[in-house]
């Protein structure tokens, strides 16, 4: 990010609340004015990402979401309205988002993530947010993630609890090092409220901000368990598998004065 | 005696119960208690006689890379994390 772009002043006064917080000020919002970001399904988790970070002045966000709006959705999806019953998912949420940030570069892609799109995605952005339901389609996010030396969120919940880590290719953990195999029992739908999801999005949200910036200290080799039943959260230490199929042969790069890698 | 927590997906097998106390040296022992308890807690957790690779194990906050072997103090605190993807 050697050359940021500059804030017009409906910009400066847009951002003006969060410019306030220190260390962030005009280069922190220019810094994310030149950000992209990719994120992985817009369910109740990866729509409300996406939201956050049009509202924060992210640059272009890669949206990747197949499928129409089904009434089941509008419990969680806040991208997702009630009069795009039965039309695609991709333009509900391109439309809110737009409607919130015109100056937020959307390119909406209307098919899910796999072994076929990952690379292609992420080659598109500086980062990606993953909120798939899928461990399939994690799993792909995280292998491309990992060729690329591209770091990745991982948010993802299940009823009142969640997980949140970010993984910085060849510094933590992967998601491979964590989870080498999806769990047995997994199912496609899952018990959810929306306040939940939206809870692990928000966050992964502040973790895109502070890569971004380079302000705060990531949730790297760490991943943050959250039990919301109980309000019982926890930061885990996690550590790399030298026997990692996806990341164990990966070197760390040169550390650079963002957060991103 | 090692305080063993309980996640959530699992607590249909236990009852409700959140936690439980257990007098053992490994995460194997831990299991092998539980399964006393809780009859078809270990499927869940093992597969062919190890930690299933979708669930992660944490010992007194550290999630651990030895599986079954990992060893347990008595004042230990065992959480297991399975994955989630939801999203």
């Amino acid at each position: 990010m050697s050359e940021l772009p500059e804030l017009s002043d409906e910009e400066r006064s847009r951002y003006a609340w969060q410019m306030w917080t220190p260390d962030i000020g005009e280069e922190g919002q220019r810094r994310l004015k030149a950000a992209s970001v990719l994120v992985s399904r817009l369910g109740g988790v990866g729509g409300t990402v996406a939201y956050y970070l049009a509202a924060a002045g992210v640059g272009k966000l890669v949206l990747a979401h197949a499928g129409n709006v089904k009434p089941s959705d509008l419990n969680r999806q806040l991208l997702m309205t009630t009069n795009w019953l039965g039309n695609p998912r991709i333009e509900s949420a391109t439309r809110r988002l737009k409607e919130l940030n015109p100056h937020t570069e959307i390119v909406p892609v209307a098919e899910n993530i796999s072994s076929e799109n990952a690379d292609r995605l992420v080659s598109q952005v500086d980062l990606v947010v993953d909120a798939a339901p899928l461990f399939s389609e994690r799993y792909a996010m995280n292998e491309a993630c990992v060729r690329s030396r591209k770091p990745l969120v991982e948010s993802a919940m299940y009823d009142f609890s969640a997980q949140l880590t970010t993984i910085i290719p060849g510094r933590t953990p992967c998601l491979s090092c964590i989870y080498p195999d999806d769990p047995a029992n997994w199912k496609r739908e899952f018990p959810v409220f929306g306040a939940v999801s939206g809870t692990v999005a928000s966050l992964a949200a502040v973790e895109v901000i502070k890569l971004v910036t380079g302000v705060g200290t990531p949730l790297t080799g760490q991943m943050l368990w959250m039990n919301l039943r109980e309000m019982d959260n926890r930061k885990l230490p996690i550590e790399r598998r030298s026997d990692c199929p996806v990341c164990g042969s990966v070197d760390a790069e040169p550390s650079t004065d963002s957060n991103l890698g | 005696m090692a305080t063993v927590f309980i996640p959530t997906s699992l607590r249909s097998l236990s009852g409700g119960v959140r936690s439980i106390q257990a007098n053992a040296s490994n995460v194997r022992e831990v299991i092998d208690h539980l399964e006393e308890h809780f009859p078809g807690m270990r499927d869940r957790l093992c597969e062919n006689g190890e930690l299933r690779k979708g669930i992660a194990v944490a010992v007194d906050s550290r999630v651990c890379s030895h599986g079954l072997l990992e060893k347990i103090s008595p004042d230990s605190e065992v959480h297991f994390v399975p994955g989630v993807s939801g999203g």
